[in-house]
């Protein structure tokens, strides 16, 4: 109907330079658009800013659990490292015959190393850690066994229950306590807060969905005449739809980079007391940080939320648009 | 170029827009589309860019029946169709000059042949030293001109024109009128409603009259 050739009655070789040419329109629109939605951004600077700054509330708090999640988990496995068995021995036993039985641990194959603690240490030790010298100064005689600390070669709770039970069957042992318990509660606690980070984050996600689809409803509807128009003149849904999308992408992207600040913010000002906490409990503890990967997953999600944001929103929209 | 099989429209069910219209329009003719408002006029262009489907009836435009074009079709069979509105519908927040771009744009024209065209375009329609201004300072007439270079810019074998010169005074009026003379001349198909009787009787071509849906009068060019 054009009264220019269509590409049926041209060659080949002029449809696959046809091919080309609108490819690099495409490339071109892509570029135009992506370059006007941010342009339209820096506009309305405040606007837009309160736009990504919502987004960014929204992810820092998932992101931030999650962070402190991860470096609970490196300190998680340190402490694993540090599990020991405490044999606690017969009250009868006498200090010479304890060096015996800690030496006989000691050369067990599956233990790495021990430690005596004598039945006066044990006191010491008891004393000072709950402050109560006098009144345990006042008894008789000391009501604490001598115990052997001691180090298992292998770490895994099944290997450590079986040197459990070969230990308990030594003569001069009464009791081998499996300091495994406190453990297994911190990685049960460390699990129940990756599910609520995971919830966080679908929650919160949805959050920055809605957020960026209600901008985007609200800018469709201030460009509702310029899509009536376009869409007369025969522009296709996808063309109609880009400018939104990068808009939507834009948001996200500044959202996430706000987000990043706010959580390098957060870090910096608990960094104090937080090593300040870990160093009274004897633990090494630094604020965890986002590396490059991290950064990068944070920044391409909000991005990717945001996209889906505006996509969402001007799907809805655009049905009800039709030229008067 | 245009033909219409016995098309109805109803829009609700009850209210009959157009009733058993049956005429065609050959390639390269200049056709005045008359009639009271209300009778019909915009509801039949309408059909044409297939922004209403007939209730009754067919539509067939250069020998395809629009009702079976798919929704994915439609931009393409759009970008033939070139339609100067009465309220022209530029976009206010960009020049003279992207305005008739737009066009060519959404089918992704090379920037360089987009600018050749826009200025031939700009240049027929006596608006070329305007390009940089912005639609709203410009008067009625010239909008409207605007408007025109938009729906000719990319050489649409069909020029569809509601009420053009509906806002202009009769001077105006006539030199729009002149332009889209000046197309058909070329080979354009034209249509165009408007209910000025005293300036489309000058004019001497082809007139369709509605009155009430109804095609009461088909008067062939004199």
């Amino acid at each position: 109907m054009s009264r220019d050739d269509t590409p049926a009655r041209r060659g080949a070789r002029s449809q696959r330079t046809q091919a080309s040419s609108r490819l690099r329109a495409w490339g071109r629109h892509h570029r135009a658009m992506g370059l006007d939605s941010a342009r339209r951004l820096v506009r309305q600077p405040l606007g837009s800013l309160l736009t990504m700054l919502a987004i960014a509330i929204a992810l820092v708090l998932p992101a931030g659990l999650w962070l402190m999640l991860d470096s609970a988990r490196l300190l998680d496995a340190e402490l694993a490292e540090s599990a020991t068995l405490t044999a606690y021995l017969e009250p009868r036993v006498g200090e010479g015959e304890a060096m015996r039985i800690a030496e006989a641990l000691g050369a067990h194959d599956d233990v790495a190393a021990v430690r005596l603690i004598t039945a006066a240490e044990g006191m010491a030790e008891f004393q000072q850690a709950l402050g109560l010298g006098d009144a345990l100064g006042r008894l008789e005689s000391n009501p604490l066994p001598a115990s052997v600390v001691v180090m298992p070669r292998q770490e895994a709770p099944a290997a450590m229950q079986a040197l459990v039970d070969e230990l308990e069957a030594v003569t001069g042992v009464e009791e081998v306590r499996l300091d495994l318990a406190w453990v297994e509660r911190l990685a049960q606690l460390a699990e129940l807060g990756r599910r609520v980070a995971l919830a966080l984050a679908l929650l919160f996600g949805l959050g920055v969905l809605l957020i960026v689809g209600n901008t985007i409803r609200l800018a469709v509807e201030s460009r509702r005449q310029e899509i009536e128009v376009v869409t007369l003149i025969g522009a296709t849904h996808a063309f109609v739809r880009r400018p939104f999308l990068y808009s939507g992408a834009w948001y996200g992207l500044g959202g996430g980079l706000l987000a990043l600040g706010l959580l390098n913010l957060g870090g910096h000002w608990l960094a104090t007391p937080v090593s300040a906490l870990a160093v009274s409990y004897g633990a090494h503890f630094a604020m965890p940080r986002l590396d490059v990967a991290g950064s990068a997953t944070l920044l391409l999600c909000s991005t990717l939320l945001g996209w889906l944001g505006a996509w969402i929103a001007v799907g809805r929209h655009l049905a009800s648009i039709r030229p008067r | 170029m245009i033909v219409f099989e016995h098309v109805g429209k109803r829009y609700g069910g009850r209210f009959e827009a157009l009733a058993n219209l049956d005429f065609r329009v050959r390639r390269g003719e200049m056709v005045f589309l008359t009639g009271h408002s209300g009778a019909g006029k915009s509801s039949l262009l309408r059909l044409i860019m297939r922004l209403e489907r007939p209730s009754r009836g067919r539509v067939l435009v250069a020998g395809h029946d629009i009702e079976r074009l798919h929704a994915s079709q439609l931009p393409f069979y759009r970008r033939q169709i070139g339609v100067v509105f009465q309220d022209h519908q530029l976009l206010f927040d960009r020049s003279v000059f992207a305005n008739v771009a737009l066009p060519l744009e959404i089918q992704g024209m090379e920037p360089r042949e987009i600018a050749r065209r826009v200025r031939a375009a700009l240049d027929k329609v006596g608006l070329l030293y305007r390009e940089k201004a912005l639609p709203i300072e410009l008067s009625g007439g010239e909008q409207q001109r605007v408007g025109i270079a938009r729906a000719v810019v990319n050489k649409p074998a069909l020029l569809l024109a509601d009420e053009p010169t509906g806002n202009l005074d009769p001077q105006l009026s006539a030199d729009i009128m002149a332009l889209f003379e000046d197309f058909n001349r070329i080979g354009t198909t034209v249509m165009i409603a408007s209910h000025d009787l005293a300036l489309i009787a000058r004019l001497r071509h082809r007139i369709l009259r509605l009155r009430e849906g109804r095609l009461v009068a088909d008067e062939e060019a004199a």
